[in-house]
C-alpha cells in the first residue's frame, strides 16, 4: 500500500485540488472515494449514465498521480488473450524452424537418445518464457515498474465469464498463467472500472470494489466546469447555458446531454459569438446536445412552455 | 470506530441491504483513514464501501440520517461542529443514546439476555414497536413500557411472565409532562430533568412482581443488575424514542420497498407506486440480463481458430495437423407463455408480460397465448400494439370473452390440437393461472401431452398452496404434469420465477 510514496494523495482535499489541477472538478464525495481507493488499495467501480465523466476521472487521477494510464476497453467476447496475455505463436514457430537446423549443435555430442531428450528438456521452457509472451493490459499493469492506473472501461459490455475471470485480479492483484504460474503485482495498481449499467454486474465483482455512483453534476459544479473548460464563454452565457442544460436533463429524454456535450455547446456558442442564450439560438444549435428527433421535439416543447430560456428566470443571473 | 461500523452494518442488514463481512472490513479500513470528523466524508466512505446497488442508496441515506443524525436536528449547537460522530466515542451513556435507535438484530436474541449489560435496553426499542399505531402513539398521555414487556415475553415466552407483564404495564407509567413533545426536548445536559418519574421504588416493585410471577431467577437478576443503567438511560431513551417516532411517522409512507409488496396490493396503490413497481421489474430484468455470451467454444464443426490451431500443432512444426474449430453457441430457450386472463389472475398476468418483455432478448422466440376458456395467440397483437396497447385490447374482451369462468381443460385441449407445433424440445412452457376450472373436467391428459413435447413446463400461480384444497381448484392434479409449480405473490417472487425460467434454458445444452 505504501508504494504510492512521493506522489500519493495526502488527503481528501489534496485529491480535490490535484484533480482540479488536471482540470477535473469533483465534489468531496468523489474525492473521498478516490482517496480511499489509493489509501486502502481497492479497485473502484464507477457507475453512472453515459457522459458524466467516468473515464475522465480515471484519466485525471492518473495524471494527478503522475502514473501511467493503461486502458482496456471492454466489449462482448473479450477474453484473456486480449485482456491478459497471449503467446506469440508466430515467433515461437519461427524459432522452432530456426532451431531445427541448429539442434545438432545445441544438443552436442549426446551419447544416446535419453541424454538428447534430457538436454532438450532443459531448454524447452524457453518457448514459454517472457520472450514469447505478449503482455495485454492487465498483465502490463501487474508487471509495471511503477504502479500504474488501470482503467477497465465499460466493464458491463464484457461477458459474465470475463467478469468472473477478473475476480482473482481484483481481490489479490494477481493472475494465474498456466504455463508460468501465478504472477503477483509488485506494486498495487489503482484499478478503475467503469460501467454504464447496461446490465447489472455480479455481486462478487461489486463486493471487491469501492462503489462510486456518478451523476450529472449539479448546476454550480457544472458552471465551474464550463468556466474552466470553455473560458471563452462569458459569464452570462455560461449561466444561461448551464441552466438550460440542467432543465433539459430534467426532461424524460432518450439520451440526456452529457457534460462533454455541454462543453461542445459552449464552444459552439463561443464560435458563434453569442453573449447570452436566446430562443432562436437554442433552436439553431440544439443539435449539438440533442441527438434524437424525438428528444429535440420534447425539448422545444418544454422550453416553449417555459416561455423563456431557463437561464433568464434564474434569480442569480446577474448577481455576480 | 469498530463499533460504529459493526452496528451500522447490522442495521443495514436488518433493512435488507446485503453487506458482506469483507465489505464491513473495507468500511472499517476506510473510516480509519478518513477519521470520523467530517460527516459528509463518513457518509461517502461508508457508501462507497457498503452500498453497491443503486436501489439501496435510498435506504442507506435514510439509515445514515437515523444512525448518525440523532438529535442533531433537534438541538443545533454551533459550538460543537459535527457532534454526532464524536459523540459516539465520548462516553458510554451517550453512546447508548446515540446508537440504540434501531437496536440489535432480532436474530440474536439468545445470548444477551443472560448477561446484564446495559445494552440490553436497546432491544426494547425495536423498530417495529415504534411504528405509528403502537400504543405509544395511540395514548399520548401515558407512555407505557409495553414495548419493554413484550420484548421480555418474546425472549422467554412464558405464560406466567406474560401475566406479570400485563399487570406491570399498567403499573409502571411514565407520565408525560405538558412540555414534553418531540419538537422541544429538554436540554441535553439534564437527562435527569426530564419529567419522567419512574423511581427506584417502582422499579423494585416491578422486580418483586416478576419474581412473584415465577419468572426465571437469572432474568430477574439481570434486570436488577441493570437497574441503574436502565433508570439512568430511560429518559434518554424516551427522548430518542419520541424524536424517532416523529420521524418514523413521516417516513412510514415511503417505507416499504416495492419488490416485497404484494402485487395485488401494489395495484391498488397510486399510479406513482405502480411506476415504482414497474421500475423494480425493469431492474429485475436488468439483473437477470447478463451479457449474452458471444464466446466461441470448441466444436467439431465451425471456423478454424488460427491461434489455437498453431498452438496445438507446435509439435508438428506448426503444420496444422489437428485444426481447432470453434463455433458460437446460441442456447437461448424458446418460450411459450400461456396466460389465464380471467379476473383472478389478470394483475399477475400483466406483470408477467412486462417481465417477459424486459427479458425478450434472452429467448430466441417468445409466443404468448391468452385464455379464459378459449385460447388465442396474442403474440401478433403484442407486436402490433406494444405491451400496453396489447394488454388493453386483450382485457377489453374483443378477442376472447374475458368475463367467462376460466376453463383450463378446454384451453389445454385447444393448445394441443391447434398449437402443438409451437412447442419443441427447446421450448419452455410457462403457464400462469390459478388452476380453477369451476367444476369442468381438468383434462390433465392434454397438459401431459404438452409437457411431453416441451423441454419444461413451469406453472405459476398466485394462490398459496393451502388454497388449492379449497373450492374447485385442480392445481393439485396439474402439478405432477409440470416440472415445477411456483407460488408467485410479490415482485420478488416474480423475479425468482423468471430466474428459474432462464436457468431452464441454459441447463440442457
Amino acid at each position: 500500500v505504501s508504494d504510492t510514496a512521493g506522489v500519493a494523495f495526502a488527503g481528501i482535499d489534496d485529491v480535490r485540488s490535484r484533480l482540479a489541477e488536471q482540470e477535473y472538478l469533483c465534489d468531496r464525495r468523489v474525492a473521498t472515494v478516490v482517496f480511499l481507493a489509493t489509501a486502502i488499495g481497492k479497485p473502484v467501480l464507477v457507475e453512472g449514465p453515459a457522459g458524466v465523466g467516468k473515464t475522465e476521472l480515471a484519466k485525471a487521477v492518473a495524471a494527478a498521480l503522475d502514473r501511467k494510464l493503461i486502458r482496456l476497453q471492454c466489449y462482448e467476447g473479450l477474453d484473456e488473450s486480449k485482456a491478459l496475455y497471449e503467446w506469440e505463436y508466430a515467433k515461437q514457430l519461427l524459432y522452432t524452424q530456426v532451431l531445427r537446423e541448429k539442434i545438432g549443435e545445441l544438443i552436442g555430442p549426446a551419447r544416446d537418445l535419453r541424454a538428447a531428450a534430457a538436454a532438450l528438456r532443459d531448454q524447452e521452457d524457453i518457448f514459454f518464457s517472457d520472450a514469447f509472451l505478449v503482455e495485454r493490459p492487465i498483465l502490463q499493469a501487474i508487471r509495471a515498474e511503477k504502479p500504474p492506473v488501470l482503467l477497465l472501461d465499460e466493464i458491463d459490455r464484457a461477458d459474465e465469464e470475463f467478469e468472473a475471470f477478473l475476480l482473482e485480479f481484483l481481490s489479490d492483484y494477481q493472475v494465474s498463467i498456466p504455463e508460468i504460474g501465478t504472477v503477483t503485482a509488485t506494486h498495487t495498481p489503482l484499478v478503475v472500472l467503469t460501467s454504464n449499467r447496461s446490465r447489472e454486474l455480479s455481486e462478487a465483482t461489486k463486493r471487491r470494489c469501492l462503489h462510486l455512483q456518478l451523476e450529472y453534476p449539479g448546476a454550480e459544479l457544472e458552471l465551474e466546469i464550463v468556466r474552466l473548460k470553455a473560458p471563452g464563454a462569458g459569464e452570462a452565457l455560461a449561466r444561461d447555458l448551464v441552466a438550460t442544460i440542467q432543465r433539459i436533463r430534467g426532461l424524460d429524454l432518450r439520451k440526456a446531454p452529457s457534460v462533454g456535450e455541454t462543453l461542445d455547446w459552449a464552444q459552439a456558442l463561443v464560435v458563434l459569438g453569442a453573449r447570452s442564450l436566446s430562443r432562436e439560438l437554442i433552436e439553431e444549435t440544439l443539435s449539438v446536445v440533442i441527438k434524437y428527433d424525438g428528444d429535440a421535439a420534447k425539448v422545444r416543447q418544454a422550453l416553449a412552455a417555459d416561455g423563456e430560456p431557463a437561464g433568464h428566470a434564474h434569480p442569480h443571473s446577474h448577481s455576480h | 470506530v469498530e463499533r460504529v461500523v459493526l452496528e451500522f452494518v447490522r442495521l443495514l442488514r436488518r433493512h435488507r441491504v446485503p453487506v458482506s463481512p469483507a465489505e464491513g472490513l473495507d468500511a472499517l479500513a476506510a473510516l480509519q483513514r478518513t477519521g470520523l470528523g467530517d460527516r459528509e466524508v463518513v457518509r461517502a466512505a461508508l457508501r462507497a464501501t457498503l452500498i453497491k446497488r443503486g436501489e439501496d442508496g435510498a435506504a442507506f441515506d435514510r439509515l445514515f440520517e437515523l444512525y448518525f443524525g440523532l438529535g442533531d436536528e433537534a438541538r443545533p449547537r454551533p459550538d460543537r461542529p459535527p457532534p454526532h460522530v464524536h459523540h459516539n466515542g465520548a462516553s458510554p451513556t451517550e453512546l447508548r443514546f446515540g446508537e440504540d435507535l434501531e437496536g440489535d438484530p432480532l436474530g440474536e436474541e439468545g445470548h444477551s439476555h443472560d448477561d446484564p449489560s446495559p445494552i440490553d435496553l436497546r432491544r426494547f426499542l425495536e423498530e417495529d414497536e415504534l411504528r405509528p399505531g403502537s400504543d405509544l402513539h395511540g395514548e399520548p398521555e401515558r407512555l407505557r413500557l409495553s414495548v419493554f414487556g413484550s420484548q421480555l415475553m418474546l425472549s422467554r415466552s412464558q405464560d406466567a411472565l406474560e401475566q406479570a407483564m400485563k399487570r406491570m404495564t399498567h403499573q409502571i407509567r411514565v407520565r408525560r409532562a405538558r412540555s414534553f413533545s418531540p419538537g422541544s426536548v429538554a436540554p441535553e445536559s439534564g437527562a435527569e430533568q426530564l419529567p419522567v418519574d419512574l423511581t427506584d421504588s417502582e422499579f423494585a416493585d416491578l422486580v418483586e412482581e416478576l419474581r412473584a410471577a415465577g419468572v426465571d431467577e437469572a432474568l430477574v437478576q439481570a434486570i436488577t443488575a441493570g437497574a441503574d443503567d436502565i433508570l439512568a438511560a430511560l429518559p434518554g431513551l424516551l427522548r430518542s424514542l419520541m424524536e424517532r417516532q416523529a420521524r418514523m411517522r413521516a417516513a412510514a409512507a415511503r417505507e416499504a420497498p416495492a419488490a416485497s409488496l404484494s402485487l395485488q396490493r401494489m395495484l391498488e396503490r397510486s399510479p406513482g407506486d405502480q411506476r415504482e413497481l414497474e421500475l423494480a421489474i425493469r431492474r429485475l430484468g436488468r439483473r437477470l440480463h447478463g451479457a449474452r455470451t458471444r464466446r466461441m467454444r470448441r466444436a467439431r464443426t465451425g471456423r478454424v481458430d488460427v491461434a489455437r490451431t498453431l498452438r496445438a500443432n507446435l509439435g508438428y512444426e506448426g503444420v496444422p495437423f489437428e485444426p481447432v474449430l470453434r463455433r458460437r453457441r446460441d442456447q437461448r430457450p424458446r418460450l411459450v407463455v400461456l396466460l389465464d386472463v380471467s379476473l383472478s389472475t389478470r394483475n399477475l398476468a400483466r406483470f408477467w408480460l412486462q417481465l417477459v418483455f424486459e427479458l425478450q432478448s434472452h429467448f430466441s422466440r417468445v409466443r404468448t397465448f391468452a385464455f379464459v376458456a378459449d385460447l388465442v395467440e396474442i403474440t401478433p397483437l403484442l407486436e402490433a400494439q406494444g405491451l400496453a396497447g396489447g394488454v388493453e385490447t386483450l382485457f377489453a374482451g374483443d378477442l376472447i370473452d374475458v368475463d367467462e369462468n376460466s376453463d383450463f381443460g378446454r384451453a389445454a385441449e385447444q393448445m394441443r390440437t391447434g398449437h402443438l407445433g409451437a412447442i419443441t424440445r427447446r421450448t419452455t412452457v410457462v403457464v400462469l393461472g390459478d388452476g380453477r376450472n369451476n367444476g369442468r373436467p381438468p383434462n390433465v391428459g392434454a397438459l401431459e401431452e404438452i409437457a411431453r413435447h416441451a423441454r419444461r413446463v413451469l406453472w405459476m400461480t398466485p394462490e398459496p398452496r393451502w388454497g388449492w384444497q379449497l373450492g374447485s381448484c385442480d392445481m393439485a392434479r396439474y402439478e405432477p404434469a409440470c416440472d415445477a409449480v411456483e407460488v408467485v405473490r410479490t415482485a420478488a417472487d416474480l423475479g425468482a420465477f423468471a430466474e428459474r425460467v432462464l436457468a431452464a434454458g441454459s441447463v440442457a445444452r
